[in-house]
């Protein structure tokens, strides 16, 4: 900060970038002031990430300037961009699985060190460094063996073992539980004390009123308007953001719910994983929330019940039979749906069409005994969920790695409505979803549940489990702590059966 | 996005993008032209069949080896296989009738196949090790039934195999006929077909296929099982070509039809290929071969050619990607 007359830390102006003859960002401006903790927002596919990756060198603007601490700066790749004080946190973790935590840490040092290096004190560092942070993760322990939490702490403490001047985070608490959220919010205001500019991009609107001092809103590539916290609320921020009025980003649902439950599960208990004495049920048309802190064993109860983990005991009742799910392949046949909460990962095909994507569970429908496919009926089938869910596309051979998180989603989510399901889990329904796809995936919901099925969604977001749920299950440590009737619904009686404060029995 | 062909060629470099996207058919038709005016001899009906016969045996293996590649595994067994089922092959036409033993070989390579299906389905041996065994084995295994020297057909049935494979219909090789049907049939099956649907999608993203309900064991074990009949194709093919079963056939063919599975654009993470792109790809290999041949050249240089080709058609590839 020798010869910087300017009042911020880091400003871009006026930057422009194409991807071909797609226009990503146009004249977007940015200013960032030290010690200050900014909020970058917009839709999925309004320029955000494409900004960050510019300002850390992983791709080169097109016009525009990018002035740090009053220098011009325009780093040609991430390693350039860390040496001069931009470190990201991306969206996709990108650590080493094979590596141990330390390792990842100072992965980036490797190349540029003496020949030899000094692990037990690389170790020794990273340890502190993660302590310091407030998690508890081995700095020895390989990062395959990590939970995802664990490893977006690690991608995190990975950013600040830098001199960081500028820290993005982009979607940071995706994974998080409000525990590790607020762990998370603590050390920013600690780095934001240092001086530290922090750039913050997320989804989640009352996180970004808690934490940040200003905001900076990016609708299609342009910046609609920056201003301080203090100068707006959220309805003004979402008008910003999607350019028009939201009314109700939780829709109403007109439902009966059934008498009888769809599925009744009975002291499910895993062979393999922390859950154990799992009973409830769920009955068609109802929605009903599990919520529960990350790791408390809510993905591993739905793979369970899915056939995707083995159990130990317990028994499965599906309209009043008993049922066995020893394979994803018996569930499926029992019309039970599974939306993972790892799209990319594990839920959709990312270099296959969306018509591929949907028809690859529904090809009973739409071929013949051969096995045959019917593309007739596999093209009208899959236009009219494209047409249903909005699945915003060109057409129905653009492969999904080309859309957009919550078109991805809505692919995911359509795999599941082409077959008749009876009762589908939906995992984090809307991680990494911008606001506009939000409110159309509770749409989605909301209808399935309207065709009679049983929906239970799995979500760490509080206001979404509460919004959509008619009913929620607490979950701790694999078991279920406590039940919410509607009534009850709050985030302070959520967090109490998540952290084990047993309030009631489940019935 | 769904532009039709005369779209994506009057728009501004589309013509460029055009042949970018179909490298494989582009490289073929270059190197087609390119033949035609080198060599005199090339367009000839006699070096057009030659040529046909040369690639059909290794072109089924690719076929079987592609199907393998896209659900993301890999086959080595395929060139040893190939001798053991001619070896085999000559030894069963010569004491059963022929339709049995045409049978019999597809069921032992559609058993050998399974082997290596099973420990790669069931017991989550990694392909690469699996088929290597298999590999080494069904050598060894040639050698040993055959006693280390070539079995000859003795009987009718050998005779009338040996003619077919030698012979032409409207001029067209018969064997080119069978390998051209077999691409057919792969194609109709991994473009139409539940199965190739599923193939491909477990190649894509084999976890996502388990949790959509797919039986990916299955479809796994039955991609190994099936390049294990096609190996029997081809190897009652090349056997009856030159009226023996020899261990020595299908020397690095699994080689071969990897490369020609790549040239044709195949991944081999799997779920990205198709039959014809393949099919392109025995054909670019096996005119490599031909031109080379007419232009007297001998077979080291031949080998550096081919490799710079694979190195050439896949860096194209690149662009498309772009």
């Amino acid at each position: 900060m020798k010869k910087n007359n300017s009042e911020y830390r880091l400003e871009m102006t006026g930057i422009s970038k194409s991807f071909g003859v797609v226009s990503v960002l146009e004249h977007v401006n940015l200013k960032v002031k030290p010690g200050e903790i900014h909020a970058l927002l917009g839709e999925n596919g309004a320029g955000k990430s494409t900004l960050v990756k510019i300002l850390s060198g992983v791709h080169q603007k097109d016009s525009g300037k990018v002035v740090l601490d009053g220098e011009e700066i325009s780093p040609k790749n991430t390693h350039d961009g860390q040496v001069l004080g931009i470190s990201v946190v991306f969206q996709e973790l990108s650590l080493v699985n094979d590596l141990s935590v330390a390792e990842n840490i100072y992965l980036h040092k490797l190349g540029s060190s003496k020949f030899w290096m000094n692990w037990k004190q690389i170790t020794k560092d990273a340890q502190e460094l993660i302590d310091s942070l407030g998690f508890e993760i081995d700095a020895s322990a390989r990062v395959r063996d990590l939970s995802i939490v664990q490893k977006q702490v690690v991608e995190i403490a990975k950013a600040l073992s830098e001199d960081t001047k500028v820290l993005v985070l982009d979607e940071p608490t995706t994974v998080f539980d409000p525990t590790d959220t607020k762990k998370l919010f603590d050390n920013l205001f600690k780095l934001k004390a240092k001086g530290i500019s922090i750039i913050y991009i997320s989804h989640h609107l009352d996180e970004i009123f808690k934490i940040a001092d200003s905001i900076t809103v990016l609708r299609d590539g342009v910046d609609t308007g920056s201003m301080a916290v203090a100068d707006t609320n959220t309805d003004g921020v979402i008008r910003l953001m999607i350019g028009r009025e939201l009314k109700d980003l939780y829709p109403t649902r007109d439902v009966k719910i059934g008498e009888v439950p769809v599925l009744e599960v009975k002291n499910l208990t895993a062979k393999e994983t922390l859950v154990h004495d799992v009973s409830f049920s769920v009955r068609p048309g109802e929605v009903l929330g599990i919520a529960g802190l990350g790791g408390s064993g809510r993905t591993e109860m739905a793979k369970l019940i899915f056939g995707a983990h083995k159990k130990k005991s317990g028994t499965l009742i599906l309209n009043g039979k008993e049922i066995k799910t020893k394979t994803p392949v018996c569930a499926v046949g029992h019309q039970i749906g599974f939306v993972s909460e790892d799209r990319k990962e594990d839920g959709v095909f990312l270099p296959l069409s969306i018509r591929r994507n949907i028809s690859v569970t529904n090809f009973s429908g739409i071929s013949g005994k051969l096995g045959f496919i019917n593309v007739d009926n596999e093209y009208k089938n899959v236009l009219d969920l494209i047409e249903k869910l909005n699945i915003k596309t060109p057409s129905s051979e653009v492969d999904v790695k080309n859309l957009s998180g919550g078109n991805q989603q809505k692919v995911a989510l359509a795999k599941w409505l082409s077959i008749d399901s009876k009762v589908v889990f939906i995992d984090e329904p809307t991680r990494g979803v911008d606001v506009g796809a939000k409110i159309e995936i509770y749409n989605l919901i909301n209808e399935v549940a309207k065709k009679g099925v049983g929906v239970v969604v799995i979500s760490s977001d509080m206001p979404e489990i509460m919004g959509v749920s008619d009913r929620i299950l607490v979950m701790h440590e694999g078991t279920f702590y406590g039940e919410l009737t509607k009534e009850e619904f709050s985030e302070e009686n959520i967090l109490r059966y998540s952290i084990g404060e047993r309030l009631k029995q489940v019935v | 996005m769904a532009l039709t062909l005369k779209q994506q060629l009057s728009s501004p470099g589309g013509l460029l993008k055009f042949l970018v996207k179909h490298n494989t058919i582009f490289i073929f038709v270059l190197l087609v032209i390119f033949s035609a005016l080198i060599s005199d001899v090339f367009f000839t009906s006699v070096n057009l069949s030659n040529l046909l016969k040369q690639v059909s045996g290794i072109g089924i293996v690719s076929i079987g080896m592609l199907i393998v590649i896209l659900t993301g595994g890999i086959d080595l067994s395929v060139g040893s296989m190939v001798a053991l089922l001619a070896v085999t092959f000559a030894i069963l036409v010569n004491v059963f009738i022929l339709p049995v033993a045409i049978l019999l070989t597809l069921v032992i390579g559609f058993g050998l196949g399974s082997v290596s299906g099973y420990l790669v389905a069931y017991q989550k041996m990694a392909p690469f090790v699996a088929t290597l065994a298999l590999m080494t084995i069904a050598r060894g295994l040639g050698f040993i039934y055959s006693k280390g020297s070539p079995v000859t057909f003795k009987t009718p049935g050998g005779a009338f195999m040996s003619n077919f494979a030698n012979n032409s219909t409207l001029g067209i090789p018969n064997i080119a006929i069978v390998f051209f049907l077999i691409v057919i049939l792969a194609m109709v099956m991994l473009r139409y077909n539940v199965f190739g649907r599923l193939v491909i999608a477990i190649g894509s993203n084999e976890e996502a296929s388990r949790l959509s309900g797919i039986k990916v064991n299955k479809y796994k074990f039955l991609v190994y099982a099936i390049s294990g009949a096609l190996a029997a194709t081809a190897a009652i093919i090349v056997a009856s070509r030159t009226n023996l079963g020899s261990p020595n056939m299908g020397m690095a063919w699994e080689l071969d039809a990897i490369a020609a599975v790549v040239i044709g654009g195949a991944s081999l993470n799997g779920g990205k290929g198709t039959a014809i792109n393949t099919l392109m790809g025995v054909l670019i290999l096996g005119l490599i071969g031909n031109i080379l041949n007419l232009l007297n050249v001998p077979s080291y240089p031949q080998q550096v050619v081919k490799g710079a080709i694979i190195i050439f058609a896949v860096l194209l590839q690149r662009f498309d990607s772009k």
